[in-house]
C-alpha cells in the first residue's frame, strides 16, 4: 500500500489572502518565492486558488469589508487545511486596532494555527511559520483519520441530540 | 507483436513520463531564474497529496467533464504513439480541450467562464496551423498515417517552415508565456481549472503532463526515420519553450490571435504551398 502521508508534507500549496493590510507583509511573502529564499524548493506554490491549496497565509487586519470574504475563502478550502497569520496586524490587529473600519485579528473569525510576529514579518520567519504549520497539517490529517467512539450517552435537549455537547473520546488503537 | 507490447507499455507509462518531463521543466525553469527549484519528483508528490485531500465537487457533470478531459487526451496520446491518423490525433486533442471548455462553462464561477472563453480563443489561434502542418505532411508523404512518417526521411529537411510555424504556436498550446492567457495564474487563477479540487484537479494535473507528451511527440515526428534528430529537436524545443516562458511577459488574447493569424498561419501556409509545388 502506498504511504500517502509521506507526501503530504512535501507539496504544501499556499493561498495568500490580504485581509486589508498595508502590503508590507505581502511583499515579504513574495520575497519568499523570489530567488533568495525560494520556497518552491520545498514544493510550495502560490496557487491563488482556495480549492487547491493547503495553507492559508493571511496578512493584514480584518476589515468590515473583508471579513465575509475571509470566512468564504476559508470555507472553500478542502480539509486538511492550516491557517497562518503573517504579521502583527493579522494576529492581533496591530497598529490598526481600534480603528472604525477594523474588526481586529483573524482569530476572531476563523481558527488560526500559527501566528508569525513582526511588522513586517521577515521572510525567514514566514518560512519558519510555514514549517511549523506543516507539522500541524500532519497532526490534523491524523485527527481526521481517527475513529471516534462516544464515551457515554449523548446529551439530549428537547428530544433532540445536541451535537455540541456530545462527549467523545479518541481511541484509535483499541477500536480498529 | 513485440513492438505492440512495447508501444502499449509506452502508452501506459505516458503520464509517468509526462510527470518526469514536468518535473525537469520546473527544475530547468528554476535554474534559469537562478533558484534551486523543487526536486524532479515534485509533480508526483503533488499527485499523492491531491489524492489525499477531501473531496469537494461542484456538481457531477463538472467533475465528469474534467475526468473525460484526461481520458480523451490519453486516447489522443495513445493513437499518436501507435502511429494512427495525424488528423484524428489532432481532433482527439481538440475534443479533450473542448471537454475542458465545457467543464469551465458548467460552473457559475466567473473566472472559470473567462478561462474557458480564453481556452476557446487559443484553440482558434493554434488549431488552423496544426491542421495545415498535417496537410503538408500529407503532401510530402502521401499519407496521414504517423507510422508512414517514420519510414521516410526527416520532415524537417522537407518542410523547415512548418517546423518554425509549430515552434511559434507551441507556447499557445502549452499555455506558456507570452501566450498563457488561458490559464494566467496571477490574473484568473488557472482559468477553466479553477473550480476543480482534490482528485478531480488531479485528473487535470495529469492531463497537463500528457499534454507535454503529446506536444513533444508532435515535435519528434519531424525527425522522421532519424530518431536521433527527433530527440535533438525535442530537447531543443524544450529549452526554447522554457527560455521563452521565462523571458517574456503575457500578451492579451487579441495580440495572441493577431500573432497567430498574421505570423504563424502565413508561415505554415507558405510551407504548404512550397511542399505542394515541389
Amino acid at each position: 500500500m502506498l504511504e500517502l502521508k509521506k507526501f503530504r508534507k512535501k507539496s504544501p500549496w499556499i493561498l495568500h489572502f490580504n485581509a486589508g493590510g498595508c502590503n508590507g507583509c505581502d511583499i515579504e511573502i513574495l520575497a519568499c518565492l523570489a530567488p533568495k529564499y525560494d520556497i518552491e524548493r520545498f514544493g510550495m506554490i502560490n496557487t491563488g486558488n482556495p480549492k487547491q491549496s493547503d495553507i492559508l497565509l493571511i496578512t493584514g487586519p480584518v476589515t468590515k469589508r473583508t471579513r465575509e470574504r475571509l470566512v468564504e475563502v476559508y470555507n472553500q478550502m478542502p480539509e486538511p487545511k492550516v491557517v497562518v497569520c503573517c504579521g502583527s496586524c493579522a494576529s492581533t490587529g496591530g497598529i490598526f486596532r481600534g480603528m472604525y473600519n477594523i474588526e481586529g485579528g483573524v482569530d476572531q473569525f476563523i481558527p488560526v494555527d500559527v501566528y508569525v510576529a513582526g511588522c513586517a514579518c521577515r521572510p525567514e520567519q514566514i518560512i519558519d511559520g510555514v514549517v511549523v504549520a506543516l507539522g500541524i497539517l500532519e497532526e490534523k490529517t491524523k485527527d481526521i483519520e481517527k475513529t471516534i467512539r462516544l464515551a457515554n450517552e449523548p446529551v439530549t435537549e428537547d428530544g433532540q441530540v445536541n451535537r455540541r455537547k456530545m462527549p467523545a473520546e479518541y481511541n484509535i488503537e483499541k477500536t480498529v | 507483436m513485440q513492438s505492440i507490447i512495447i508501444l502499449s507499455i509506452l502508452v501506459l507509462l505516458a503520464p509517468v513520463i509526462g510527470g518526469i518531463v514536468y518535473g525537469i521543466e520546473r527544475k530547468v525553469k528554476a535554474r534559469m531564474q537562478n533558484r534551486m527549484g523543487p526536486s524532479i519528483w515534485q509533480p508526483f508528490y503533488d499527485f499523492m497529496k491531491l489524492a489525499d485531500k477531501r473531496l469537494i465537487m461542484v456538481h457531477s457533470t463538472h467533475a465528469f467533464l474534467g475526468i473525460m478531459h484526461f481520458v480523451s487526451i490519453w486516447v489522443a496520446v495513445a493513437v499518436l504513439i501507435f502511429g494512427g491518423d495525424l488528423i484524428l490525433v489532432i481532433f482527439l486533442h481538440l475534443l479533450s480541450t473542448a471537454l475542458l471548455i465545457m467543464g469551465g462553462f458548467s460552473t457559475r464561477s466567473i473566472f472559470s467562464h473567462i478561462g474557458a472563453n480564453r481556452s476557446a480563443i487559443s484553440i482558434l489561434a493554434y488549431e488552423p496551423v496544426l491542421i495545415i502542418i498535417a496537410v503538408s505532411v500529407y503532401a510530402v508523404n502521401g499519407s496521414f498515417q504517423i507510422s508512414s512518417i517514420f519510414q521516410h526521411d526527416p520532415l524537417l529537411y522537407k518542410m523547415p517552415l512548418a517546423f518554425i510555424a509549430l515552434l511559434l504556436i507551441l507556447p499557445i498550446k502549452l499555455k506558456k508565456s507570452p501566450f498563457d492567457v488561458a490559464e494566467a495564474h496571477q490574473e484568473i487563477a488557472g482559468g477553466a481549472e479553477i473550480e476543480y479540487s482534490g482528485i478531480f484537479f488531479e485528473a487535470l494535473y495529469t492531463a497537463k503532463w500528457l499534454d507535454y507528451i503529446f506536444v513533444y511527440a508532435l515535435v519528434f515526428l519531424f525527425g522522421g526515420s532519424n530518431y536521433l534528430l527527433g530527440a535533438g529537436l525535442v530537447i531543443g524545443t524544450f529549452f526554447y519553450v522554457n527560455a521563452l516562458d521565462n523571458s517574456s511577459a503575457r500578451v492579451d488574447y487579441r495580440q495572441m490571435l493577431k500573432f497567430s493569424y498574421f505570423v504563424a498561419l502565413p508561415v505554415a501556409f507558405i510551407s504548404l504551398l512550397i511542399t505542394l509545388f515541389n
